[in-house]
């Protein structure tokens, strides 16, 4: 069971999920959240890191 | 400086929440016809698989937009803008104001869905979805319909995005679904044949019915039941409700009214600037001089930070588009290649 989180963008429901990452910026696989620069955005709509909120 | 904006979507709002922040003197005034508050139209299309979606939708309340310095005129109509006076005329709303007087003018009132000329006559015989509004309509009546028997089956008009988008999430909501397609393949806007074809195989196995090159006439309500009556076939299967999502019409007639230049959308330069110096359009509402009119999220986006850092002197570039790779919210499909756009 993994301890990793999913953050939903409230702009354009894409998920952000730790364990996949955000390759395409940059960003590991395994990247927890709160590791993510500010200025990262959703790569989908562009919508700062704190359009997203954690996902039940 | 007085600004008015037009419209709270995420072009107006995203707006006047950056010019606020460059410049906390400016004065920002948005008038809109909204009174539920500022969302986020692409989460309308998971309107039906979500339950909490009236709540969740709802990015910003307008007295939270109030308290960060933005004056919202709510439920109110733009009827007339005196471009000589810069003066706007508006109806309803909150505050009793007949006239508002404006330095800027943001137009950013988006589109409304498009409804075929053919279909208008049975205006009364179909739903469309385009707004919060709309899917709320659409939720009630989905309520009120499973309350008294099990599953709906709904009829969808048109197979391009919104109407891919709404079939797969009534279907991944336990709806019937069949999709109606004027052309010969899915999407054929945005997606290349092979992925249109990749996607009506996710449909298929989905259990939703997709139906290509389908003239569709007119509809009729029997009892409960409404059918799409198709050129030359007899079909007469009966639907729960028919859905028209045959794309979408920027609103102009507002910019047209007051001898701004239209054509599908208000036109602008690359500064986003209509042929009045005082008057910026954005969003999909607005057509540049490539003729294009960007309807995805990042774009939008980009112009309303652009356009706030423009006027306030900070850049003089033109606006450019970003780089953006748009993307369908059907369930459990991927395309292989690039969306076209």
């Amino acid at each position: 069971m993994s301890n990793f989180n999913k953050y939903q963008c409230s702009v354009c429901d894409h998920i952000y999920d730790e364990a996949l990452g955000d390759p395409d910026s940059g960003i590991e696989p395994g990247t927890l959240w709160e590791d993510i620069l500010e200025y990262w955005v959703c790569p989908e709509c562009g919508a700062e890191k704190s359009a997203f909120v954690l996902m039940p | 400086m007085r600004i008015v904006i037009i419209g709270s979507g995420i072009a107006g709002i995203t707006f006047a929440e950056k010019m606020h922040t460059l410049n906390q003197g400016a004065e920002i005034t948005v008038l809109t016809k909204e009174t539920d508050g500022y969302y986020s139209r692409p989460i309308l299309s998971h309107g039906f698989s979500k339950q909490d979606i009236e709540q969740s939708i709802i990015m910003k309340t307008f007295a939270q937009l109030e308290q960060n310095g933005i004056h919202i005129i709510s439920g109110t109509e733009v009827t007339a803008i005196d471009r000589k006076q810069r003066t706007l005329t508006i109806s309803g709303g909150d505050d009793v104001v007949a006239t508002l007087n404006y330095d800027q003018l943001i137009l950013a009132q988006g589109s409304a869905a498009f409804i075929p000329p053919p279909f208008l006559t049975y205006r009364n015989q179909f739903y469309v979805f385009n707004s919060l509004t709309d899917l709320k309509l659409l939720r009630k009546f989905r309520h009120s319909v499973r309350e008294h028997n099990k599953s709906l089956s709904w009829a969808i008009i048109g197979g391009g995005l919104i109407g891919c988008e709404l079939a797969s999430d009534l279907n991944a909501a336990g709806d019937q679904v069949t999709i109606f397609h004027a052309m010969d393949r899915l999407m054929e806007r945005q997606l290349v044949a092979e992925d249109s074809l990749n996607l009506l195989k996710h449909f298929q196995s989905c259990g939703v019915n997709i139906l290509l090159d389908q003239a569709v006439q007119s509809f009729e309500h029997q009892g409960d039941k409404v059918s799409v009556l198709i050129k030359d076939t007899a079909e007469n299967k009966g639907y729960d409700a028919v859905i028209v999502s045959c794309g979408f019409k920027p609103r102009t007639e507002l910019a047209e009214d007051a001898g701004l230049e239209t054509s599908r959308g208000i036109r602008v330069n690359n500064f986003l600037q209509t042929n009045d110096e005082n008057i910026y359009a954005l969003g999909d509402v607005a057509q540049l001089p490539d003729e294009k009119i960007y309807a995805f999220i990042m774009p939008i986006r980009s112009q309303a930070l652009w356009l706030a850092a423009y006027l306030n002197g900070d850049i003089t570039e033109p606006w450019s588009p970003p780089v953006f790779n748009p993307k369908a919210k059907v369930h459990g499909f991927t395309a292989e290649h690039p969306y076209i756009f």
